[in-house]
């Protein structure tokens, strides 16, 4: 199974689910210990997550995920566009917790 | 988004707390379902269970500050769960018997089976306990990750994976409870015991065992090391140590050097495969070194003196193999202790093969097997050495000193051979080598004559049929052997001899050839070694250049009765015996060619003196025998002798006497040429008495009957090539005197440099620069010393210890 085509699933509290690239929830430490196949918890069975954060909390989480990814391999100088520029203050507090949650 | 960032820029922005993450289920529950978890997952029940479930338990366990309690009560879940494992699993599978076998044999056949599979049966339980507990332990580390993060590492604790290897070694490898550990190393050494017995094994439990022990390090106050390095290794060690011990022993008793050594390095390779495969290669160097320690270490002298199959044996049957084999592994013993046997071994065994070579020629006494010049192919064949009599040119002697020098080069090249093929061309093994060489070569008081003689005999033309390559590689050889030599001063002058006798009677095979070998003796010596020689050539390239000028000389005054050809050399070149004037009277019939050529040569040359030195010539010369006439070829001295009997009537005859006062000859020309003509081959003239010695009251007769079916004879002089006892002892003097010139002179050199010196650094300096040519003895130099002294080049100074050089 090519890890470009694998998605997983990922749920939030109140019920709105995101179809998310392996590669991208595996940006997460806890998603990506959820999601070991060897270890082979439910989640890994079901490759679904059940994610105990708010849809748009968790939507902002994989947003961050992306980035992560798409910059992983630059110079930190390099980049030129700043996430903390596309936080909501109004989320900041609630998305910090749910990052130290995820390992983020 | 713009939309709410225009809020937040409108001031007040209401941010609302994020939710406590309040459980809403308390602690106790908590831990309840968490510890329920685990036990799944140490059931391999894991994929029943919501990661993000329990792993939100830890979470909300250490922020609520119970990291303490989750932190312990997950150790002791773990210590139950290997107490547990190691009660079902591996205490059932312990082997019959424990760790109480010593080093010996463990029985063979079936027993050996059973107890291998039993072994092995008890490492996969332990094996696969482990496997159970690593798996369990990455999935509970996996859960409790946000534990390690934020209540593990910040108080300083072991994350719990390694908290989970630590419990693993304290209740299953050392178990209180079990004895799991001494079952497991008694175990572990006896499968390694049954391999080494020709037992097959499991290697894979065992590798994966020792894998364990590899990862587990035991506390800090015991070293901190690994288990395997802490319990195992020492205790394998010892066994292996008793073990190969005891083998070595038994296999000595065995008593085949080569076969020992096979097995000391199918044992070597064994032990180290064993250690790549199921062991540490950590354990490599200390398993090795004890395996030498015991196997090679103690035997060193036993396996090289070993009767019927040790060292020399295998130099005698060239077993490259094994002599291989046995350098490689005496190279291995630490100190180089082998290196060093085996090179005094190597010296002894040279040395004793030298001796023979030194006996083998001096008591040869078969048939000559060189064929050498033709008229003496019916020679001395009884005559020994030793023999009083004067011209004994023996062929035997010849040919015992050509198969002295043809047998060192055997040996050298026997042990050229093994030492490129089998020591790797080791340096040290060849200094060795050629010490032996050196002492056995010079323990020959002969050996400078011999290697000549070798060199002569290859450079002469009409011996062998050889090919310039063939002359070349013998010329090469010999050089090796020359460099052996510690007395060259004495071959330099039997060298002279030789090549004198090769050039005068033109019987060099190629010139080429004589250069190169003086080229060759110049490269090792010097310029000053081949002074000489080169003076040799010279004369005798100027002597033909001069044999046109003299035909010219003759076309313009007349020519001569007689062709004539003439050798000019220069005295200080040439050997002393063959220069030293010499008393001959020439017959009539020479006289006027002798006398034009003594005028050509002073018009040419004023204030040389030439003296006429009739032994060094030939001459062709027509003789009427009754039957018919015969061309012969024989020496200017023969010639002499001959022409003394062209007065004579046939039936008279001349006494020895007579021809003495005739010709003015010194007794042993005489009775050489003599021999040559009435004893030899062609016997032109008759003895009487018959016989082969010639004694003074000897009455000598021309042969008008002698016949021989071929018109052109040659009749060699008898020339001893080999001296006898007596010309050895000239030879000696000679060389002798030489060198206390060559003492002297160095003395002065010296001193003369030095002014001041004392006695003892004079002594060495002196030893010193002289051993290029030969080694002086302590008393030489001393007596040397005290002949400059007197003759007043040197003082003693007042502290007795030091000379001063007087200018």
């Amino acid at each position: 199974m090519s890890q470009e085509e694998d998605y997983v699933l990922l749920e939030s509290s109140d019920g709105y689910t995101f179809v998310v690239s392996r590669k991208i929830a595996e940006a997460s430490g806890t998603l990506k210990s959820m999601l070991d196949e060897e270890a082979n918890f439910e989640e890994a069975k079901n490759k679904t997550c059940k994610i105990q954060q708010r849809g748009v909390i968790l939507l902002k989480v994989i947003e961050y995920l992306a980035y992560k990814v798409q910059y992983a391999e630059f110079n930190a100088e390099d980049i030129k566009e700043d996430f903390s520029d596309r936080i909501d203050p109004y989320i900041a507090l609630e998305l910090l917790t749910a990052a130290d949650f995820l390992e983020a | 988004m713009a939309m709410s960032m225009g809020a937040a820029r409108r001031g007040k922005p209401k941010i609302r707390p994020p939710k406590r993450p309040t459980s809403e289920t308390p602690i106790k529950d908590t831990w309840t379902k968490l510890a329920n978890a685990i036990r799944e997952i140490q059931n391999h029940n894991a994929s029943k269970l919501s990661y993000e479930e329990h792993y939100r338990y830890g979470y909300n366990m250490v922020l609520h500050k119970h990291g303490d309690q989750l932190y312990n009560g997950v150790k002791a879940l773990i210590a139950e769960y290997l107490d547990r494992l190691a009660e079902e699993k591996i205490v059932p599978t312990f082997p019959r018997s424990g760790g109480t076998r010593g080093a010996g044999k463990l029985g063979g056949g079936a027993e050996a089976i059973e107890r291998a599979l039993e072994g092995d049966r008890f490492l996969k339980a332990v094996k696969s306990a482990w496997e159970d507990h690593t798996g369990s332990m990455r999935k509970i580390r996996d859960i409790l990750k946000y534990m390690d993060k934020g209540y593990s590492f910040a108080n300083g604790l072991p994350l719990i994976y390694d908290v989970g290897l630590t419990l693993f070694l304290s209740h299953i490898i050392r178990s209180s409870k079990h004895p799991i550990h001494t079952h497991l190393i008694s175990t572990l050494l006896s499968q390694v015991q049954l391999e080494r017995d020709g037992e097959t094994i499991t290697r894979s439990t065992i590798r994966e065992c020792t894998d364990i022990l590899l990862r587990l390090n035991v506390p800090e106050r015991e070293g901190g090391k690994t288990v395997y390095v802490t319990d195992f290794e020492p205790e394998f060690l010892k066994r292996s140590a008793e073990f190969y011990g005891l083998e070595a022993i038994e296999e000595l008793e065995k008593g085949d050097a080569a076969q020992y050594l096979r097995r000391v390095e199918r044992r070597l390779a064994e032990e180290a495969d064993r250690t790549v495969h199921y062991l540490s290669t950590t354990t490599h160097p200390a398993l090795q070194e004890l395996l030498i320690a015991n196997l090679l270490t103690p035997h060193l002298q036993t396996i090289l003196d070993m009767p019927g199959s040790g060292l020399v044996v295998m130099l005698d049957s060239d077993r490259i193999a094994d002599l291989r084999r046995l350098y490689s592994l005496y190279l291995k013993v630490p100190r180089d202790a082998g290196k060093t046997s085996l090179r005094a071994a190597l010296r002894l065994d040279i040395e004793e093969r030298g001796k023979n070579v030194n006996e083998g020629s001096s008591i040869e006494a078969g048939p000559s097997t060189i064929d050498q010049d033709d008229d003496q192919a019916e020679g001395k064949g009884k005559g020994k050495e030793k023999e009083k009599v004067k011209s004994a040119p023996t062929n035997n002697a010849l040919s015992s000193a050509l198969k002295w020098v043809q047998d060192v080069l055997d040996l050298k090249d026997k042990f050229d051979n093994i030492l490129d093929s089998a020591f790797m061309g080791d340096k040290q093994v060849q200094v060795s080598i050629n010490e032996a060489f050196q002492s056995f070569i010079n323990a020959n008081p002969r050996a400078p004559e011999y290697l000549s003689l070798f060199i002569d005999e290859n450079l002469k033309k009409g011996t062998k049929a050889k090919s310039d390559s063939e002359i070349e590689s013998a010329l090469e050889k010999t050089i090796v052997l020359f460099r052996f030599l510690l007395d060259k001063d004495k071959f330099e002058r039997y060298y002279k001899n030789h090549l004198a006798r090769r050039l005068l009677y033109a019987r060099s095979a190629s010139d080429d050839s004589e250069k190169q070998m003086v080229t060759k003796l110049k490269m090792e010596m010097g310029f000053q070694f081949t002074q000489k020689l080169e003076g040799m050539f010279t004369d005798m390239r100027l002597s033909n250049e001069s044999a046109n000028t003299f035909r010219n000389y003759l076309n313009r005054h007349g020519a001569l009765p007689i062709d004539l050809s003439v050798n000019v050399l220069t005295a200080s070149y040439w050997p002393q015996p063959i220069v030293a004037t010499n008393t001959c009277t020439f017959p009539t019939a020479l006289q006027p060619a002798m006398e034009t050529f003594q005028r050509y040569y002073d018009s040419r040359h004023s204030g040389r003196r030439l003296t006429w030195q009739g032994n060094l010539g030939t001459a062709d010369v027509k003789v009427r025998f009754k039957n018919r006439s015969h061309d012969l070829n024989l020496s200017t001295h023969a010639l002499v002798v001959l022409l003394l009997f062209e007065d004579v009537k046939s039936g008279e005859n001349l006494s020895y006497p007579e021809i003495k006062s005739l010709t003015d000859l010194p007794d042993s020309d005489l009775i050489r040429t003599l021999q040559s003509l009435a004893c030899a081959k062609f016997r032109v003239l008759t003895k009487i008495p018959k016989g082969r010695d010639i004694n003074p009251n000897d009455k000598f007769e021309f042969n008008e009957n002698f016949t021989s079916p071929l018109a052109r004879i040659k009749i060699m002089q008898i020339a001893s090539k080999v001296e006898n006892s007596k010309e050895r002892e000239e030879t000696q003097e000679m060389v002798d005197e030489e060198r206390k010139h060559q003492v002297e002179a160095c003395i002065v050199r010296i001193m003369k440099d030095r002014k001041i010196m004392s006695h003892n650094d004079l002594i060495s300096e002196v030893a010193h620069q002289l051993s290029t040519r030969f080694s002086p003895s302590m008393s030489l130099i001393k007596k040397r010393i005290e002949g400059l002294i007197d003759r007043e080049y040197l003082e003693r100074t007042d502290d007795m210890g030091s000379y001063r050089y007087l200018a």
